[in-house]
């Protein structure tokens, strides 16, 4: 983690609290988790105590406190999605790669996030890799996507 | 850009626009919402801008990346002015003949155009579409007009007009009589009277004041606010300052939910050219009113779209509700009187200023005026964002606009009002889009979200569904919140495992009425309509898990098993493939056969089969 | 100079000081309404629903905690309805099955009239009130430990989980803390949690009065603030 990146981001915000929750997006975006580190520092620089950042870290979704996998699938779990049978599509992936939502597989390539609603209903369900939209998912094309990402990782499958 | 600093300057600005752009022969509008932009559309408009400029026509020819049209479940999207010629599924390839035929030559190609399910004809113009045909297109209908990425389109269709017509003279105080008497009410979900909290707000005391935007839409199934948010920004932006001129407020705040990436870059964008232009900032078009917008990133929390909680994350703390025994509008943001509004709620405003309240009140039903965007989805045919005047039976907004079921099954029940909401029995689709009506009813207009189920949806699953969504969004500060949404998901779960028994069910519905009377905030308050609604009106599906031990809709896992309809199946495999647990067996080209052992009924295979072989029992 | 506002609880006519709590000015009356997360010179958040009163407002009457509502001038208060009583219940129902090892939770539960607990039993050692997170923070300045997590894990901790030096070792969290004794019986096996209804003397004795406060043992218990 390098100190300039994060002392950029608290460039002209130091010694406001209300911008924490700004500070810690940008943080989470650049570095990909928020490190206890990083926390001391902005605890430091804004003048929140410690544990209110913490707190606010652990409370929104939106924060990882553990660095996440280099490819992070996410699950739209909003309401259209799930009648359109999102729930097979979970089960795929929590099946190809051993891992639960908001878990990072061991060899740190994947995370599997879930979301409420990206806002792309009428082609649910919806994938997201990285960023990127895949609509009308289905559990095949899923597991096509997840092989294609990573051909030669061996899969975990898990039988509980 | 200039900054313009009266305001005739923008009348003018709008002329020589208006001018200008008589030169272009043709328009093009793309639709670059998240909906088409996940189908495919930003591929779309590369391949759009290189054929005009390979066939030499990018100067004469407007090409235009809007926001949402509505109709997302066509999307990809181009409507071609002139002709308000309507394409939909349109894929890069199909760029080269759009170019060449219809812009250069003004001739229509026939497979782009919609077709009509019913007629099964062909519909060249986007007006009529019986999808559109049956909407009252107020605010969505602009967003086809406006690059939510340039202020001069927004000014060019009549944009900041309204705030102009105020700052010429229309005192504060009559703004909000104005908004008052339209009967304009929160889009957001509570319905609370505009006019009324404006005016509380305008009365409270304290010199610094505060707007805020309430963009966190956090139903799970709806995108209104998105769709306006990054169709048409400026519009609320717009709003917000006709808002902070009434109340007397300098700053305002937009609070972006962070999942919606694209309304946030646009929003950013929108509020940089408006200072640039000098509509946001010191002495607004040469007024004494300065006003300012921030915008803020929401961090995944349904609950901070409630007032309180939000203000407490705008603050940078925790997004946990405190209680509301003395209101925002005079303890809100820093302490100080707050105004907070929905996106659509102050997307109303500019036009209720320049048609007057009159006509906003001419719309709508006795108690609910003007009109509501809806997210319609679900298992319906069209799905998209609709606009209807409030007051409009739902049985009209499902068949007539949503065009029916999507698989010739029976519509069974509509969910309206997302996971505060609740669910309603066809038998109820006569009712009005009212606030009061389908309140009594046991839902909620909310935000606007409205999700289509037929047979295949099993009630109890889809209560199950919101109260697993609010065990997880629930802040779990107050005890019946916390405790009483988990123990009656505990119930509910017990129930389709089918090991429910007969008291849980009054159990639940005390339950939920407990937790619904003694919550702290909203999101508890309400937490037990799902549920509440779907004993109501659903209860033979609660006693047939119960009792029989079925789901009569073959959704909940542990009720049903799967097997192979030996005579559908053709043996291609793919469903042995695509089984995580080696469940399936046979040979290439025979018919195929499911272990009941092994089956974790995952529903992967079933999800997967193209011959719809697999089926539930 | 204090200012007085009038107003009526459960009908008697009352003279409150202004700025004070509807929960403050029963207390101080002797009106009982059983309370956990509430305490003196601590500020309120309204997290147990326990204090809840029907507050009528032109004839209509709205459930609200009466730690967070402020008197006000003519202000109707009614503090021991029906209806109060079995939501209060079922809250009390929902906490003890949450928390059968505490004797403050078994007192409330008794308190409030819970007779039989219709959910499995759990057993968390934590109810989280806020009292130890409140006073660390606000009595000490020290903001040693916190609210951490959301809705079901929300759990309260030193930051990342480890004790620091912020901390004091003052104890005062701990002694605010309503975990802290387990019931009379003794600490319950997992899968043999009950009320333990040996306070049932007491129970009577707050059923009769229901309304004013006669100093019963399980408001020590439960740290009702007249103790
Ligand atoms: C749990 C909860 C979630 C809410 N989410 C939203 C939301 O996402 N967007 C919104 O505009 N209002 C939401 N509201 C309603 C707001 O609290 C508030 O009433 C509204 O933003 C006020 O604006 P309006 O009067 O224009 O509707 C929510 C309320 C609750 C209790
Ligand atoms: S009702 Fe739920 S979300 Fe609202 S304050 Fe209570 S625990 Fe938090
Ligand atoms: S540790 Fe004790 S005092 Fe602190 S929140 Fe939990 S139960 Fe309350
Ligand atoms: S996103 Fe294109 S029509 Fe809705
Ligand atoms: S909510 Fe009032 S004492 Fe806990």
């Amino acid at each position: 983690m390098s100190p300039e990146l994060l002392d950029s981001i608290l460039e002209g915000r130091r010694s406001q609290p209300h911008q924490l929750i700004e500070v810690l997006h940008d943080v989470q975006e650049h570095y990909g988790y928020i490190s206890e580190d990083a926390m001391k520092t902005i605890s430091n620089d804004l003048g929140v105590p410690l544990i209110e950042i913490y707190g606010v870290a652990s409370f929104y979704k939106a924060f990882s406190l553990k660095p996440r996998g280099k490819n992070v699938i996410t699950m739209c779990t909003g309401t259209a999605c799930h009648v359109r049978g999102a729930k097979p599509l979970l089960n795929q992936a929590t099946s190809q790669l051993g891992v639960q939502p908001g878990e990072t597989t061991q060899d740190g390539l994947f995370t599997i996030e879930k979301v409420n609603c990206l806002g792309a209903c009428a082609f649910g369900p919806i994938v997201t890799e990285n960023g990127d939209y895949h609509h009308d998912m289905s559990p095949g094309k899923l597991r096509k996507l997840i092989k294609s990402l990573h051909p030669t990782r061996t899969e975990e499958t898990s039988h509980d | 850009m200039i900054k313009i600093n009266t305001v005739s300057g923008v009348e003018a600005l709008r002329k020589r626009l208006l001018k200008e752009r008589k030169k272009f022969s043709a328009t093009l509008s793309l639709c670059g919402g998240t909906g088409c932009q996940a189908s495919g559309s930003r591929a779309l408009i590369d391949a759009v801008k290189d054929q005009l400029v390979k066939q030499g026509v990018e100067k004469s020819v407007h090409v235009r990346l809007t926001g949402c049209h509505g109709f997302c479940e066509q999307g990809p999207i181009v409507v071609i002015e002139p002709g308000n010629i309507f394409y939909c599924h349109v894929l890069p390839d199909d760029a080269d003949e759009i170019v060449s035929k219809t812009v250069c030559d003004g001739e229509v190609i026939e497979r782009l155009l919609y077709t009509d399910p019913v007629s099964g004809k062909r519909i060249q113009t986007e007006a009529e579409i019986p999808f559109y045909l049956a909407q009252d297109r107020q605010i969505m209908a602009q967003n086809r007009h406006v690059d939510p990425c340039a202020i001069e389109d927004y000014i060019a269709i009549g944009g900041y007009s309204a705030i102009g017509k105020i700052l010429s003279g229309t005192a504060p105080k009559a703004v909000v009589e104005e908004i008052k008497a339209s009967g304009l009410r929160g889009r957001g979900g509570g319905g609370f009277p505009t006019g009324r909290k404006w005016a509380e707000c305008r009365e409270a005391p304290g010199d610094e004041k505060y707007v805020i935007c309430n963009a966190d839409e956090g139903d799970p199934g709806a995108y209104m606010d998105c769709g306006v948010l990054e169709g048409n920004p400026h519009l609320v932006l717009e709003g917000m300052m006709i808002g902070a001129w009434a109340i007397g407020a300098r700053q305002g705040y937009v609070y972006v939910r962070k999942e919606y990436p694209l309304a946030l870059e646009r929003v950013r964008v929108a509020v940089q050219q408006a200072r640039e232009l000098g509509f946001l900032g010191e002495n607004i078009l040469g007024s004494s009113f300065s006003f300012d917008i921030e915008i803020a990133r929401g961090g995944g929390a349904f609950v901070c779209g409630e007032s309180t909680a939000l203000i407490a994350s705008l603050e940078g703390k925790i997004g946990e509700p405190r209680p509301k025994d003395v209101h925002t509008v005079v303890d809100g943001l820093w302490h100080r009187p707050t105004t907070l509004n929905n996106v659509e709620t102050w997307a109303n405003v500019p036009s209720i200023i320049l048609n007057g309240s009159a006509w906003f009140a001419s719309k709508g039903s006795n108690g609910s005026k003007g009109t509501k965007i809806l997210a319609l989805t679900g298992r319906i045919k069209n799905t998209g964002l609709v606009e209807v005047a409030m007051g409009t039976p739902l049985r009209n907004i499902i068949f007539d606009i949503g065009g029916g079921a999507s698989n010739g099954n029976l519509i069974k029940a509509v969910q309206t009002g997302g996971p505060s909401g609740g669910c309603l029995p066809a038998d109820k689709f006569d009712l009005p889009l009212d606030f009061e009506a389908l309140a009594e009813a046991g839902s909620m207009v909310g935000s606007g979200g409205m999700v289509v189920m037929d047979e295949e949806t099993c009630m109890v699953d889809v209560a199950k569904y919101f109260l697993t969504f609010l065990q997880d969004e629930s802040c779990g500060k107050c005890v019946p919140c916390r405790l009483g949404i988990d123990r009656m998901l505990e119930i509910i779960t017990e129930i389709t495992e089918g090991r429910g028994h007969a008291e849980q069910i009054s159990l639940l519905e005390e339950l939920g009425y407990t937790v619904g009377e003694t919550s702290l905030c909203g999101l508890g308050k309400t937490a037990a309509n799902p549920v509440l609604s779907t004993l109501r009106y659903f209860r033979e599906e609660y006693e047939a898990h119960i009792n029989q031990k079925q789901c009569p809709a073959g959704v909940c896992q542990a009720l049903i098993t799967y097997g192979i309809d030996s005579e559908k199946c053709t043996g291609c495999g793919v469903c042995k493939d695509a089984c995580p647990h080696e469940a399936i067996m046979g040979k290439k080209k025979q018919a195929h056969t499911i272990d009941l052992h092994l089956c974790q009924k995952c529903g992967i295979c079933s999800s997967d089969c193209k011959f719809d072989a697999i089926q539930v029992h | 100079m204090l200012q007085y506002v009038n107003m009526k609880i459960d009908g008697g006519d009352f003279r409150a000081t202004k700025g004070s709590s509807v929960l403050d000015v029963a207390i101080e009356y002797g009106i009982c309404i059983p309370h956990l997360c509430h305490v003196p010179n601590l500020s309120e958040i309204g997290a147990c629903r326990l204090c809840i009163v029907e507050h009528v407002v032109n004839g209509r009457s709205k459930v609200t905690t009466s730690c967070t509502l402020l008197v006000k001038e003519g202000m109707v208060i009614r503090s021991n309805t029906e209806k109060i009583k079995k939501l209060r219940r079922n809250i009390a129902e929902l906490l003890v099955a949450q928390a059968p090892n505490s004797r403050a939770i078994q007192d409330i539960a008794v308190r409030c009239g819970v007779k039989e607990v219709r959910y499995p039993f759990r057993n968390e050692n934590c109810v989280l009130c806020g009292r130890c997170v409140r006073v660390c923070s606000e009595l000490f300045g020290a903001k040693a430990i916190g609210f951490v997590g959301r809705g079901k894990d929300r759990r309260v901790e030193p930051p990342f989980g480890v004790l620091s030096d912020l901390c004091k070792h003052c104890g005062t969290c701990i002694d605010l803390c309503p975990m802290t004794f387990n019931p009379c019986e003794g600490y319950m096996k997992s899968g043999e949690e009950h009320l333990c209804g040996k306070c049932e003397s007491q129970m009577l004795l707050a059923d009769n009065l229901p309304e004013s406060c006669v100093w019963c043992e399980l408001g020590e218990g439960f740290q009702c603030s007249r103790y």
